[in-house]
Order: structure tokens, then C-alpha cells, then sequence
């Protein structure tokens, strides 16, 4: 059977929004009833007023800030103002990362989590994962959503699943051999960094038997995509999510951009300047989300700051679900850079897909008078003669400044010199706020 | 949708329906006896997901007339 859930899967589209506006109007009733902050923001609203989508387009986003201050200080502790059932209901949560600000506590339920779990079986599905599979799951488990849902889909699915928490690298990749794993879930950061230290053991990644992998966390550009790929011998496919709204769109076996996991989600897809136009097929836009079947934490609207590109209905798969063509990177993460708008991941595409010698690198804003000064560390895989160094260098400035219309100044470090990361790579830094000088 | 399954979705909605009764059922007969209370809760977060993902269709279908 190709699909998770058919009769989901393959609804009729021009039926499909009958059905998000039903459970928009049943979410936000519930919102209204049981959370203080829903009340509040939205006392003049009859749910049963929203009849179609401009009527949803009326009601205000909420983002993080406004959850972060729907929570601070107010009881019940930790949720605040957002909880949307009983304290004795909450039977676990998640909490962000904070790295804007104080962390955003996601409460769950029993038949919230389930519903978070049901979301992910549909991803694991979809990128092929089946009950003959062995996942290893390459995370430290812990307070952040990231893998969890993967871990409690692939028990839900069938496959026998592999916890790598408390481990280091090494030990990782050990466990991966021993078990024999088919699969994995993890970043793509850390699935370069295993490869990368698969080889320093002596191995080959592409002999270790992996078929597919699964990545979170991180935008996913197509080249990363590919090399890992390449590196893994492995089906590698992306999918996009937060701890608040849960992952939200995902690829199918064509990987060839991602299904919005529809009717879990109204997605709306809004311009960048004024969020409040839905962008046209083809145009990059910032993802507005409403998970329509989570009652735990109700959000409505909520501006996931994420960039898309926007796709059309259906695949060739038979799904019938809204396309997005690719995962463009964060609007946290735009930054105007000597008056040109830049965002990180367009250096990642030219890095990943054309320096294959290149196993690390970190781009670092600062200010030198007051002009904007910008700097790309690279550490190669291995120690470079000066000559060889020397060309890269100048190869990979002007592949970036053609890419980016932005002058680099291209920064040899010595192998093993940058951070490795698990989680959530930290690969940009704008020093320019904090007096510029690096 | 799967047009030819039309009669079995009507049976399976109904089952969901019918175990979902049953779950509340059992929560009641067994008030204040935690073995029953939390397994009964843990049933319903899975009738939840049962009805999220398949009962909601079919009624929006059937509400239309059936499939086409």
C-alpha cells in the first residue's frame, strides 16, 4: 500500500478546503472556550462567522512572542494563558530552543501526542519506511520535540527502532553497524558529520546498508539533499515542522518538493512585506499555520517565519495535497547585507553542491567602519597544499559572489577547526548589533 | 478517495464510532479505577486519530452525497 491513510490522502482537492474550514471553525471555538488568550484576542469573533478563507484571513497572526508572552509568569505554570485543556490532562511537553528568546512550553496530552505521532506516520510513509526497517535514531532525547514523534511513528509503523541517544559519534556509528540499521533520522549536519567520521574509522558510508534517511531541524537545500545522498547511498528526503505547530509538510518517493500534510493543516502560504497575500504558485513566501486537530496547545495563524516556495496540488505519487517546491530558510535569518538581502542557505547550496573538499563552514556578519564586512570560514576534509588551498579560495569567492551579488572574504581554517553540531547547526552569526569586530 | 470502498468506509467509520462508544462506555464502569481510566484514555487518543483522519472524511463525503 503506497499511502499511510488513502482515503486521506488521496480526498479531492476542491472538496479539501470544506474540510480545513470546518475544523478551523472547531479549533478556534475550542481555542476560544479554553484558553485566556484566545478569549482575549479574539472576543469579537463568532467562529461561525468563518466561512471561507478571506474570513480567515481577517483574524491576526500570532508568533512566537506573543506565545512567549501569553506564558510568562502566568499560571498554570508553564503554559500560561495558551493551555487549551486541564494541568491533569498534560501528560508530557516540549519546549523550543530559545535561541530568540526565553523558550516557548508546548503542552501535550495523551490525544494530542497521538495526533503528533499520527502526523509523522504519514511522513515516515511517504519517504518509505516500512515494518522491515531498523531506524537508528541519531538524537540526544531530551526537552526539544526533535525526533521524538519519529521515534514513537516508526514504533506506530512497525519498524524496530533504534534510540542513539547517549552516545557520542563514534559509538553511534558502531550501533549503527552492530544493529544493522536500514534507517536513520537525524540533521543533515550531523548525517554529514557521521559520514565524516565513518570515514576517519575506515568505513565507507555507502557500504554501511543505509536505504533512507529522514532529516529534520535544518533547512535542506537540494545539494545538501544530494550529497547526502551520494555520501550515504541512501534516499534522503526533508521535511519541515516546529515544536509549536508540529512537522507540517513532507516529501513523498519522488522527492521532488514537499506534501502539506493536509487537512492535519491549513497552510497559508503570505507575502513577505505585508503577510496578508497568498503568494502565487512559484513565489517565495513565509508559511502562516493552524493545526486543526491539537487542542492541547491551540494555534491559529501561527507565522512559522519559515520561507517556501510555493507549489501546486497533487503529484505524481496520487496525492492530492498542496505542494511547496522547497524550503527557502527563515525570515529570523534574512539579513541586509551592504543593502542586499541575504539569506545562509544560498551558500550552502554553492558549498555543498560544488566543494565537495570542503567539510565545514560558517559565515560570519560583522562591521568594519561602517561598512558590512562578511566572512566564510572553510575547513577542508583533509590538509590542502598552499597552491590547491589557494585556488579553492578563489574559486568558491566568486562562485559565491555570483550567487549572492555579495563580496566574501573566503577564510581557510585548519581540518577540525569548526563546531560540529547534533542539533540545530549554528552556521551564521551577525556580529554587527554587538560592536561588529569578530 | 477510493470510490469502491465506499461501503467498507461507511463500516469502518462506524466501528470507529462504535469503539469510540464503548471506550466511554468502560470509562464510566470503571470511575476511579486508574488500570481503566488511563487505558481508556489512551484508547481515545487513538479513536481520535481514527475519527481526525477518517470519520471527518467520510461524513464531509457522505454530507455531499457519496463520492464521485
Amino acid at each position: 500500500m503506497p499511502y499511510w491513510n488513502p482515503y486521506l490522502e488521496t480526498f479531492p482537492r476542491e472538496r479539501m478546503v470544506g474540510i480545513q474550514l470546518e475544523r478551523f471553525r472547531q479549533i478556534l471555538a475550542h481555542a476560544k472556550s479554553q484558553s485566556p488568550f484566545y478569549r482575549h484576542r479574539y472576543a469579537d469573533i463568532d467562529p461561525r462567522d468563518i466561512k471561507t478563507m478571506e474570513d480567515v484571513k481577517r483574524l491576526p497572526l500570532i508568533d512566537k512572542a506573543a506565545l512567549r508572552k501569553a506564558q510568562d509568569d502566568k499560571e498554570p505554570f508553564p503554559f500560561g494563558d495558551m493551555l487549551g485543556v486541564t494541568p491533569e490532562e498534560v501528560t508530557t511537553f516540549r519546549q523550543t530552543s530559545g535561541t530568540t528568546g526565553k523558550p516557548v512550553y508546548v503542552p501535550e496530552t495523551v490525544e494530542s501526542w497521538q495526533w503528533r505521532v499520527e502526523v509523522w506516520c504519514h511522513i515516515l510513509w511517504m519517504a518509505g519506511f516500512r515494518e522491515t526497517d531498523r531506524v537508528f535514531v541519531s538524537f540526544g532525547y531530551n526537552v526539544y520535540v526533535a525526533f521524538w514523534e519519529g521515534h514513537y511513528a516508526a514504533e506506530k509503523v512497525g519498524c524496530m527502532v533504534v534510540p542513539g541517544g547517549a552516545l557520542d559519534t563514534r559509538g553511534r556509528i558502531n550501533k549503527i553497524l552492530e544493529v544493522k540499521a536500514t534507517g536513520l533520522l537525524n540533521t543533515p549536519t550531523y548525517g554529514l558529520h557521521m559520514a565524516e567520521e565513518a570515514e576517519k574509522m575506515g568505513l565507507d558510508p555507502r557500504d554501511m546498508g543505509i536505504q533512507r534517511m529522514l532529516c529534520a531541524g535544518e533547512p535542506l537545500p537540494q545539494a545538501t539533499r544530494r550529497k547526502l545522498e551520494d555520501t550515504w547511498a541512501a534516499e534522503v528526503y526533508d521535511h519541515i515542522g516546529g515544536t509549536e505547530p508540529c512537522a507540517w509538510a513532507a516529501m513523498c518517493g519522488q522527492r521532488n518538493g514537499l506534501h502539506i500534510m493536509e487537512p492535519f493543516f491549513l497552510v497559508e502560504i503570505l507575502d513577505m512585506e505585508t503577510l496578508s497575500r497568498d503568494v502565487e504558485e512559484g513565489e517565495i513566501g513565509v508559511a502562516v499555520v493552524t493545526p486543526l486537530g491539537r487542542r492541547s496547545f491551540p494555534l491559529v495563524r501561527f507565522d512559522t517565519k519559515d520561507l517556501v516556495r510555493k507549489g501546486r496540488p497533487g503529484c505524481t505519487c496520487g496525492r492530492t495535497s498542496m505542494m511547496i517546491d522547497e524550503v527557502v530558510g527563515r525570515t529570523d535569518d534574512l539579513r541586509k547585507i551592504r543593502g542586499v538581502l541575504f539569506t545562509p542557505v544560498s551558500v550552502e547550496e554553492v558549498v555543498r553542491a560544488e566543494f565537495p573538499e570542503i567539510a565545514e563552514y560558517e559565515i560570519v556578519v560583522s562591521r568594519d567602519g561602517i561598512m558590512d564586512r562578511i566572512t566564510l570560514k572553510v575547513e577542508p576534509k583533509e590538509e590542502m597544499g598552499e597552491v590547491v588551498m589557494k585556488d579553492m579560495v578563489a574559486r568558491l569567492a566568486l562562485r559565491v559572489k555570483i550567487k549572492t551579488n555579495l563580496t566574501f572574504i573566503v577564510e581557510p581554517v585548519a581540518p577540525g577547526g569548526l563546531p560540529r553540531y547534533s542539533l540545530k547547526a549554528k552556521r551564521f552569526r551577525d556580529l554587527r548589533d554587538q560592536g561588529g569586530g569578530d | 478517495m477510493l470510490p469502491a470502498d465506499w461501503s467498507v468506509l461507511r463500516q469502518i467509520k462506524d466501528k470507529i464510532d462504535g469503539i469510540e462508544k464503548l471506550a466511554l462506555e468502560l470509562k464510566t464502569l470503571g470511575d476511579g479505577v486508574p488500570v481503566i481510566e488511563r487505558n481508556v484514555r489512551s484508547i481515545l487518543g487513538f479513536t481520535h486519530v481514527l475519527k481526525f483522519g477518517i470519520s471527518d472524511m467520510f461524513e464531509n463525503e457522505d454530507a455531499q452525497g457519496g463520492p464521485e
